[in-house]
């Protein structure tokens, strides 16, 4: 049996868990962005390194990524990848609030990433009793992107380059609308197989209280 | 006689972290929905006193069962317990009519301290 195959009560515990950091995550991006933003279920799916290489290498244009290791105690890490559609991170400018070249796209995609996935971790790991510490986030863009420069990975040497190895990853997919404007992200965390189990473990002594 | 209590709430261990914290007064007849159309179709069936509400559900949202409850006239107090902590929503949801705010997870003290200033405890 694979290990990461959650029974229907982890996944609703995860599912929860989720919610709750997701639910703060977008009070951040609210208080950020001063304007209010609708929730939706978010879907969690647990994706193989086969699916994430297609979906990369399937988009015609560039998809900016946003990446950034996280630590945390009984060996619970990954790395958290952000990525956004070219029409949704065009127009981040205006959803930010930034007047014309007062800070690079880049800039804008980093900052707003960095809330969203060190909120949501927060919360995450608050939950399940854990800290979480960061690395500097990295914007990375699909290696078929015009705008990757040399000093850019592309997302596949990025992930193939990966501290641990992992076969499996947990996919949050998050639709954050706001009141003028919509985007979607895609939340992915790559999780090595050792941390997911240790992530089932906790998640079990949480069960084993109701 | 004990109050009639429905948990809305599309998870699970939502519902079991709302029920295993009710004080006994309200733990005696408890009726579960997983989406705000169940939740609508037994309130617009019985008489429920207190109503635990999540906000983000599939099928009808948190927002939808107040606003059903408003136009159809229905008295329940309802607690709204959700993730979405915005102010905004907060304020929404207490103009619709929602007696308070709850976020998630709810803990004991906060939950007892809410029932208690509404009669309820």
């Amino acid at each position: 049996m694979n290990k990461l195959n959650f029974t229907e009560d982890q996944q609703d515990c995860l599912q929860e868990i989720i919610n709750v950091a997701m639910g703060q995550a977008s009070d951040q991006l609210a208080r950020y962005l001063d304007t209010f933003v609708y929730l939706k279920v978010p879907s969690i799916e647990q994706v193989s390194s086969k699916y994430l290489s297609d979906t990369i290498n399937s988009e015609a244009q560039s998809v900016a990524v946003v990446s950034q290791g996280f630590f945390g105690y009984e060996g619970i890490r990954g790395e958290a990848l952000l990525m956004y559609q070219p029409k949704d991170s065009d127009r981040l400018a205006d959803l930010l609030g930034y007047e014309p070249d007062e800070l690079s796209v880049e800039e804008q995609i980093i900052d707003l990433s960095s809330i969203l996935t060190t909120t949501f971790l927060n919360v995450f790991a608050s939950q399940i009793n854990n800290q979480m510490s960061y690395s500097a986030p990295r914007l990375l863009f699909s290696s078929n992107s015009e705008n990757k420069t040399s000093s850019q990975s592309s997302i596949s040497e990025h992930i193939e380059h990966q501290s641990f190895n992992w076969d499996v990853a947990l996919k949050v997919k998050i639709t954050y609308q706001v009141t003028d404007y919509s985007f979607n992200c895609d939340m992915v965390l790559l999780i090595p197989e050792s941390a997911i189990i240790n992530i089932a473990a906790v998640i079990d002594r949480i069960l084993e209280e109701y | 006689m004990s109050l009639s209590v429905l948990i809305c709430d599309d998870s699970n261990m939502a519902r079991k972290q709302v029920l295993r914290i009710l004080p006994e007064a309200l733990a005696d007849n408890v009726q579960l929905a997983t989406n705000g159309a169940e939740a609508l179709e037994v309130l617009n069936s019985q008489n429920i006193d207190v109503l635990f509400l999540d906000l983000t559900m599939p099928v009808v949202d948190g927002v939808g069962v107040l606003q059903g409850i408003k136009e159809a006239g229905i008295t329940v107090k309802v607690f709204v317990i959700s993730a979405d902590i915005q102010p905004e929503m907060q304020t929404k949801v207490l103009d619709l009519g929602a007696k308070a705010f709850l976020r998630k997870p709810v803990q004991l003290d906060v939950l007892n301290s809410h029932l208690e200033q509404h009669g309820l405890l």
